[in-house]
């Protein structure tokens, strides 16, 4: 499965690339407007200038490599009645579809590569300050992010349809997550919302790590390692009764 | 001028046809403009989020900006509403089911056009429109009878220079000629960078957003000229490259046409 997710991000070359050109665009265009906005202000929020571009180049690469494929093949295979060869197989099926996740995130991530440099000289890039805090922290990230989207994608086994759900996920878990703006800079209610939800750890807390405006990585580990935990029950809970509806179309 | 009276009463027609086939499946039109709705919503809740910190984004101030942004964004909806079909072109080319087009008596420009709705676009020009009206009335602007005009006329210019790139682009799948990557990107460019002042790109790029892909033209400088940050002798630019644009794009597209050969079904 994971070598199926891994050929799959190869396949769709010309997909990735645009995606990659439209990456480097977002982070030009998000260093142009925080360049303009911080004018010869030294720092704000308690990040300098050059702290939060190195934030952001950080925060949008994130965002590409949790990027999770695994709820739009989920959603295709569940409304064609393919999802019956999946759950014929004698390897659970939730294990399957994260594993296909996972070997689809390193095909991206190989394509990625390249890109990497010009995204870094767009962007701009400072040496980590906690290199190990960073790695801990975002594959915790990463891996409450897979088990989001199977989370969403499990929904698909009541309602059949889940591609604008997934979509409007997308959009608001990377509003929520700081892709664009550091969480630091969030105002009054939606500053509270964002700390409360889980997908800080996606984009904010491991870049903030980075450039060392969290110091502390305990707090944020321990709380992350909760969400896995959280995760995974109601994981298995929602799929014990998912597999018991499952309908399979035009079987 | 009967004839493209004639095109249009059945281009209604069309669109009105593919508006009763999207309404078969209501919940799914109603999640598309919705999407399309929080899609721009979110973008707009970035440039919310940043100003609430910074009061100045080179010299614009919060409405400003949003005008800006409601300005293109409503251009933008205007252009792809009636264009979103188009953008099929490469499967209608290669099924072969252009042959069909040509053989009605209708432009086959036309007939693509009414193939399908966009649907998710109306959820842009709700929140564009909204913006644009909101915006417009807490920004320092003395509205007039000519300012409001002014403005509905800057909107179908801004949307006739982003017509034209797409219809432009589109056309060369006549001759099999795969651009969809590159529409997608400059999609992406008139949508990314169109929402904001020029001046904070600087130098090159602006330089480039401005006479090389005119994404400055479409809101820019209108909304400038509206907000009073430029002269106006600079008013008429702005519609008047839409125009000039679409009509180039349009002889573009009948040059492809010439050249189109069928796939042989």
């Amino acid at each position: 499965m994971t070598r199926i997710g891994f050929r799959l991000a190869l396949a769709y070359r010309s997909n990735i690339i645009m995606t990659c050109v439209t990456l480097v665009a977002q982070v030009f265009l998000l260093r142009m407007i925080w360049t303009s906005v911080y004018g010869s202000r030294p720092s704000a929020a308690g990040l300098s200038l050059e702290a939060l571009l190195a934030y952001l180049t950080l925060a949008n690469l994130q965002s590409f490599a949790t990027h999770t494929l695994v709820s739009r093949i989920m959603h295709h295979r569940i409304r064609t009645g393919m999802v019956f060869f999946d759950l014929a197989r004698p390897v659970g099926y939730l294990r399957q579809m994260a594993a296909f996740q996972v070997g689809n995130t390193a095909g991206g991530l190989l394509l990625l590569a390249p890109v990497i440099p010009v995204v870094l000289l767009v962007g701009s890039i400072t040496v980590p300050v906690n290199g190990f805090g960073y790695v801990l922290t975002f594959a915790l990230g990463y891996v409450i992010a897979v088990q989001l989207a199977l989370l969403i994608s499990l929904i698909g086994f009541w309602t059949m349809e889940t591609g604008a759900i997934s979509l409007l996920y997308r959009l608001v878990s990377q509003f929520f997550a700081g892709t664009m703006v550091p969480l630091a800079f969030f105002p009054g209610f939606l500053g509270v919302l964002a700390e409360i939800l889980p997908f800080k750890y996606m984009g904010y807390v491991p870049a903030a790590i980075y450039v060392g405006h969290i110091t502390d990585i305990s707090g944020p580990v321990l709380v992350e390692l909760a969400w896995v935990a959280g995760l995974w029950g109601l994981l298995a809970l929602t799929w014990s009764r998912a597999h018991r509806r499952v309908v399979i179309q035009g079987g | 001028m009967a004839e493209i009276l004639r095109s249009l009463r059945l281009y209604v027609l069309l669109q009105r046809a593919s508006a009763r086939g999207a309404m078969q499946y209501r919940l799914n039109t109603v999640i598309g403009i919705l999407s399309g709705a929080v899609w721009q919503g979110t973008g707009f809740a970035f440039i919310w989020v940043v100003m609430h910190t910074f009061p100045s984004l080179a010299g614009w101030g919060l409405a400003e900006i949003a005008f800006l942004y409601g300005l293109r964004l409503t251009a933008h909806a205007l252009a792809m509403i009636p264009m979103m079909s188009v953008n099929d072109i490469q499967w209608v080319v290669r099924d072969g089911e252009f042959d069909r087009f040509l053989l009605r008596p209708l432009n086959p420009l036309v007939q693509l056009m009414g193939n399908r709705m966009g649907i998710a676009q109306f959820g842009d020009l709700l929140v564009g429109v909204a913006l644009l009206v909101v915006a417009g009335q807490n920004a320092q602007v003395r509205w007039s009878v000519p300012l409001i005009a002014y403005c509905l006329v800057s909107v179908v210019g801004g949307a006739l220079i982003e017509a034209a790139f797409f219809l432009a682009l589109c056309s060369l799948a006549l001759r099999m000629i795969d651009t969809f990557a590159l529409r997608v990107f400059v999609d992406d460019v008139f949508s990314k960078f169109g929402s904001y002042p020029m001046k904070i790109f600087g130098g090159t790029v602006e330089w480039l957003l401005t006479f090389v892909l005119p994404v400055a033209f479409v809101a820019y400088v209108p909304s400038s000229i509206l907000l009073g940050k430029l002269g106006n002798a600079w008013a008429l630019a702005a519609p008047l490259l839409g125009v000039i644009l679409i009509a180039l794009a349009y002889l573009i597209w009948r040059r492809q046409l010439d050249h189109y050969q069928s796939v042989g079904h």
